[in-house]
């Protein structure tokens, strides 16, 4: 099977009108930097979309360098949380899209009213459990940047758990609370989190 | 049943990210309780994406091809991978040989992946609907969940009409939860600017119609209306800040003026 990924935004042949493959190239791409953070995959997605956000950085935000800088944030966001995006629930090219929107919309605000609050999260959602996984909390600790990699292979309800018990240091009653399921669940889903951690990092290190 | 929807218009401004912060509030305070406009947002931002990303004709565009500082150079590129990529942090970096097999597990991870969509899906429906709840003296409700990072000041109050500004950064707009007691009934007024009401709870109606909860209603200079409220109602306003209001004129004669604008 020959992957026409290699493609992407070279060869106008090829462009989207003639080749619905893109799209299923596209997913695919992000599903191996999701599971495996593959990085070929992850320079052909580059290749395919820093040049056209870009162009977007540049007409919405009239600065080369700040173009850049969206270029670099937008891709940043697509290397971290590729695991959150789901071919299901739309296009490759939507959820970019939603990432670049988001973080353009925070930099013009910064530009234009000073004002620090990224309000895009809350404007337009995508995910609730991103809004619990506060990366800022947590971002500066290489040893928990290392366990977050094997939290983020846990299904999204485990995730929601740990980060909160051990990320935002929520009791698990508040946990509860704030997810409005009952503490028993919280109790269990945690239980089953923390074993399943275990397994993956114990592998790991005995590979 | 929500009758008043922001215009095509609106919500293609709104999915692109184009419309003024304020005014993004309270419009995707709208949709967040209305699912047509969930679904039109959706296609429009589909739609959106697809002109950014999938018209490949920037070869076409002449200033990329001129002024090579404005386009991403290789260089550049190249940095920008590396800065990224070197924040991985979990050792798989000598997979970057793209083999067969790591596609076919790829695609079967997909659909792995799709089954536990479902279960994230359901986890975030029960926390998107733990919103912040806000009292007032006659009880509480939810807030839209745009407005999370919003506070609040105390309910001010006059006679039947009360409402808590909240605190945003918009030198010509502000953003309030307006509060009408029941059989209340605000005087007719018009504005310079826009008045953006949103109906949280309750119903009210006015010259031009009656109105429930959801509906968008967004009027500018050339509408007058005196809204009046049998069961009461809460809305969330933007209103911009008119120069007829904030002279001293008005505000004597008229109180309440100054506490809903």
């Amino acid at each position: 099977m020959q992957l026409s990924i290699n493609n992407f935004g070279t060869d106008k042949e090829n462009s989207i009108a003639t080749q619905p493959q893109l799209a299923t190239d596209l997913c695919v791409c992000l599903d191996l930097v999701a599971q495996h953070k593959d990085k070929k995959a992850f320079t052909e997605l580059f290749h395919f979309f820093a040049p056209k956000i870009k162009r977007f950085g540049l007409s919405k935000l009239n600065s080369d360098a700040m173009a850049n800088e969206l270029v670099q944030d937008t891709m940043t966001l697509v290397w971290k949380k590729a695991h959150l995006f789901h071919s299901s629930k739309g296009a490759a090219t939507t959820w970019v899209y939603t990432l670049m929107r988001n973080t353009c919309f925070d930099t013009l605000r910064k530009i234009k009213h000073k004002d620090e609050i990224s309000l895009s999260d809350d404007i337009w959602p995508t995910d609730a459990e991103e809004a619990l996984a506060d990366e800022a909390d947590f971002k500066d600790h290489l040893l928990n940047e290392k366990v977050l990699s094997y939290v983020d292979n846990l299904p999204l309800a485990q995730q929601s758990i740990i980060k909160g018990v051990y990320y935002q240091e929520l009791t698990q009653e508040q946990l509860a609370k704030q997810l409005g399921i009952p503490l028993g669940t919280v109790k269990s889903r945690l239980r089953l989190a923390l074993s399943k951690l275990k397994q993956q990092m114990g592998d790991k290190y005995h590979d | 049943m929500i009758n008043y929807h922001p215009t095509l218009a609106v919500l293609t401004a709104f999915a692109q990210g184009d419309l003024e912060d304020s005014i993004s509030l309270i419009v995707a305070s709208h949709v967040q309780m209305c699912e047509h406009c969930q679904q039109e947002v959706a296609k429009l931002t589909e739609a959106a994406a697809e002109q950014v990303f999938e018209q490949d004709n920037l070869e076409d565009i002449e200033p990329f091809k001129e002024t090579t500082s404005s386009s991403l150079n290789m260089a550049l590129s190249i940095e920008m991978l590396d800065d990224i990529m070197s924040l991985d942090v979990d050792g798989t970096a000598e997979q970057s040989n793209f083999k067969e097999e790591t596609l076919t597990e790829g695609l079967k991870h997909l659909n792995q992946h799709n089954d536990s969509y479902e279960d994230a899906l359901n986890q975030s429906n029960i926390v998107s609907q733990n919103a912040r709840i806000i009292s007032h003296k006659d009880g509480e409700l939810p807030l839209p969940r745009a407005l999370n990072s919003l506070n609040a000041a105390p309910w001010q109050g006059v006679g039947k009409v009360s409402r808590a500004r909240f605190q945003f950064n918009d030198d010509e707009r502000r953003l309030s939860l307006l509060k009408i007691d029941k059989g209340g009934q605000i005087p007719q007024h018009t504005h310079t600017g826009i008045e953006i009401t949103l109906l949280l709870e309750g119903s009210f109606e006015d010259d031009m119609g009656r109105y429930q909860k959801g509906d968008f209603i967004w009027l500018d200079k050339d509408h007058t209306h005196s809204p009046i409220t049998q069961e009461g109602c809460v809305c969330l306003t933007l209103v911009s800040d008119s120069l007829y209001f904030t002279q001293g004129f008005s505000k004597l004669l008229n109180p309440l003026g100054k506490l809903i604008y």
